[in-house]
């Protein structure tokens, strides 16, 4: 079985940077929930039931570094699709499409959203263009009947909700379904000799533009220091006056 | 000379950088209040690849090169705030490790560093005796050969790792009337016969790191353990203690760059009569006093690093780094605590700590003085 793991570099959420500024290459990150469907492929091929993991991810050379983490964490090989934009989710989605028909993966794992936009759109996208059943907000994943059958543990709102599709399939992860493994310097250096293949869009044979735009990112408003009150009489007029909540 | 990090370098040291402060800093204070050792984070920087960083590949290293090494220890002591722990692995890596790489036949190699490298292992090593400390070569601890064994007898004293050690690179004569010729080094592995590791020693900083009194009653140590040569301890020990320290301080370099930072953001956020305290010319020189401190100490590091892995000599080199960056650790620290005001001198503030800590950098591998002696005696005083 071949695993197709898509994933993002973001600003480190540890780290923080105001998302308007340009965090600078050596603070980002793979997307924690990318990091998690990555476990989960590895996790996959070590109880023998994958043969292959194949990383993807779209970007500038700059994320070449969160590539290498991949790849130090026990990627096979990755692809980075050579366009430096702002993509939006549909057309994150189609690049990752052509990629999917070119590599033809027997699953894709990949996170439920990116912790810089929080989307949570791109696995929905691409189950959709490729006509695939797809299972979000995934706690556990098991295969059956030799492998075309996934059976999967979502967490929703209401509980937790036990699905079963056939393959080829997208998952998105959630946080709990693994913890995933550290980067380690050995895995790092043999991450070196691992190949990365650079394709542009042309290549794989898309045409993608923005349907949307970012106008302005804004902090959020900072908030006024809070006041004191000197009696309880004053509170309950200010919130009756002032808050309105009384 | 050239100290920009290639891209290699600079993903191997964001990926030290990551791994510590992700895995490494639980129940610090926990640990230096009751004397913990963090035996899990011991064996997770195992595997990540940091007792490995100097060791040879063929040996389960990473064949790294000294400054690159010496950076990546730097970027640990930034991001790991357990400097117990830091002290514990340096301890391994310049007095059991190395001193196996560079006088190690091929067999003790094969046995003890892939263990040594990947965390199932510790080392550690015995020199000082209660009467021999700066004088290190007087020691009294002797081994006498006796068929194919030698019998150790004698105490040493602050061995750091002793109480958790598999292996102890022990330092005793087997004659001596030979004097300095006489020392001879050993590889002690734990629980051998007559080998008694007595009280754990309680200390006022680095109490994360253990350390031991060990006693040798007729300890009986196979002749291949013998390290080197006979009669080659203080050769071998002097070379050791050259690696030691230059690389020893590596972490506290780091370490000083954090509290650099710390301070910064205090003083910026820390109001007093009407402005942030940085703005007080009597702060804010402490803070600059801080930051000459971490680059000089930084680049004596940095020129250490670059000399030994260009096979240059080190020894006066060595000597002063250590000397420099044990007094500039010392002194940001206590800065720190004063510019924190009450709050540095509490323990959750995680500040008073590092003073506790770093007081010992001018004790260890040659205290302070013993530092100024070398380099006056090279400097033809
Ligand atoms: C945290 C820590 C960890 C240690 N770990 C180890 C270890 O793992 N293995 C090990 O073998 N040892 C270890 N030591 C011991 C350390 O090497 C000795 O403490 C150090 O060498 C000083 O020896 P001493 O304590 O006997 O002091 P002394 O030698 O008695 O010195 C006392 C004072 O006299 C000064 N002095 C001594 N001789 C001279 C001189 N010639 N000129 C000027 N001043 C002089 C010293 O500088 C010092 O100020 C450790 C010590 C510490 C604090
Ligand atoms: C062991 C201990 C016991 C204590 N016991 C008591 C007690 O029993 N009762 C009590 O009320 N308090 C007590 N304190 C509190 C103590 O009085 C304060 O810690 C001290 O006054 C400093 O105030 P601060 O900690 O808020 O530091 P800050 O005032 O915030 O000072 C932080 C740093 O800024 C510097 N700074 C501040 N203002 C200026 C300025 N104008 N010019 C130049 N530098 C400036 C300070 O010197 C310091 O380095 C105790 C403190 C300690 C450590």
């Amino acid at each position: 079985m071949k695993i197709l793991v898509p994933f993002k570099s973001v600003p480190d959420p540890n780290d923080a940077t105001f998302a308007g500024e340009a965090a600078s290459a050596s603070k980002s990150v793979i997307n924690p929930f990318d990091e998690i469907a990555i476990e989960e492929a590895l996790r996959i091929r070590e109880r023998g039931e994958a043969t292959e993991i194949v990383g993807v991810t779209i970007g500038a050379p700059s994320v070449d570094e969160q590539i290498r983490a991949a790849l130090a964490m026990g990627v096979d090989r990755a692809i980075r699709i050579d366009d430096a934009r702002a993509l939006d989710p549909y057309a994150v989605a189609r690049i990752l499409r052509a990629v999917v028909e070119k590599e033809a993966p027997h699953v894709v794992i990949m996170g439920k959203q990116a912790v810089d936009d929080d989307s949570n759109q791109v696995g929905q996208i691409l189950a959709g263009l490729l006509g695939w059943p797809q299972a979000t907000f995934v706690s556990s994943i098991e295969f059956l009947d030799n492998k075309t059958r996934a059976r999967c543990t979502r967490e929703t709102d209401a509980g937790l909700e036990v699905v079963e599709l056939d393959l080829p399939a997208i998952i998105t992860t959630d946080l709990r379904l693994n913890e995933p493994r550290y980067v380690s310097l050995p895995g790092l250096i043999r991450a070196r000799r691992k190949p990365i293949e650079v394709l542009t869009c042309d290549q794989v044979g898309v045409n993608v533009r923005p349907l949307t735009t970012v106008l302005a990112v804004a902090r959020p408003p900072k908030r006024p220091a809070g006041t004191r009150v000197e009696s309880v009489e004053e509170l309950i007029t200010k919130l009756k006056q002032e808050a309105k909540v009384i | 000379m050239d100290f920009a990090w290639s891209d290699q370098q600079r993903e191997l040291l964001n990926a030290v950088g990551r791994f510590a402060s992700q895995q490494l800093n639980y129940d610090v204070i926990e640990n230096d209040r009751e004397g913990i050792f963090n035996h899990e984070a011991w064996k997770k920087c195992g595997s990540f690849g940091i007792q490995g960083l100097p060791v040879p590949t063929e040996h389960g290293g990473l064949g790294m090169d000294p400054l690159t090494t010496v950076a990546a220890l730097e970027r640990l002591g930034y991001a790991c705030k357990d400097n117990g722990l830091l002290f514990s692995i340096n301890a391994h890596l310049w007095t059991a490790v190395t001193p196996l790489v560079y006088n190690g036949s091929e067999a003790q190699k094969k046995k003890y560093l892939p263990g040594l490298c990947n965390g199932t292992l510790i080392g550690g090593n015995a020199m000082s005796e209660p009467n021999s400390g700066s004088d290190a070569f007087s020691l009294t601890t002797t081994a006498i050969k006796k068929g194919s064994r030698y019998i150790l007898n004698g105490s040493k004293i602050f061995v750091t790792n002793g109480p958790i050690a598999d292996l102890l690179v022990v330092f005793a004569t087997v004659d001596k009337t030979r004097g300095t010729d006489g020392i001879s080094a050993f590889l002690v592995e734990k629980n051998s016969p007559g080998m008694n590791v007595a009280r754990k020693l309680e200390k006022m900083g680095l109490r994360t790191s253990p350390m031991a009194e060990v006693f040798f009653e007729n300890c009986e140590v196979p002749e291949e353990n013998l390290l080197g040569k006979e009669g080659g301890g203080a050769f071998l020990f002097t070379r050791s203690m050259t690696w030691e320290r230059g690389c020893i301080l590596a972490s506290a370099v780091g370490s000083m760059q954090r509290l650099l930072e710390t301070c910064i953001r205090y003083a910026n956020e820390r109001k007093q009569g009407g402005q942030s305290i940085g703005k007080y010319q009597l702060v804010a020189s402490k803070i600059v006093d801080m930051k000459v401190r971490v680059e000089s100490s930084r680049h004596m590091l940095y020129y250490y690093g670059w000399l030994s892995g260009h096979r240059k000599s080190v020894y006066l080199e060595a000597a002063m780094t250590k000397l420099h960056i044990a007094d500039c650790w010392v002194k940001c620290s206590e800065d720190a605590i004063q510019i924190h005001g009450g709050y540095g001198y509490m323990t959750e503030y995680e500040v008073e700590r590092e003073l506790r800590d770093a007081i010992a950098s001018k004790l260890y591998s040659g205290t302070s003085e013993i530092q100024r002696n070398i380099v006056a005696s090279m400097l033809g005083l």
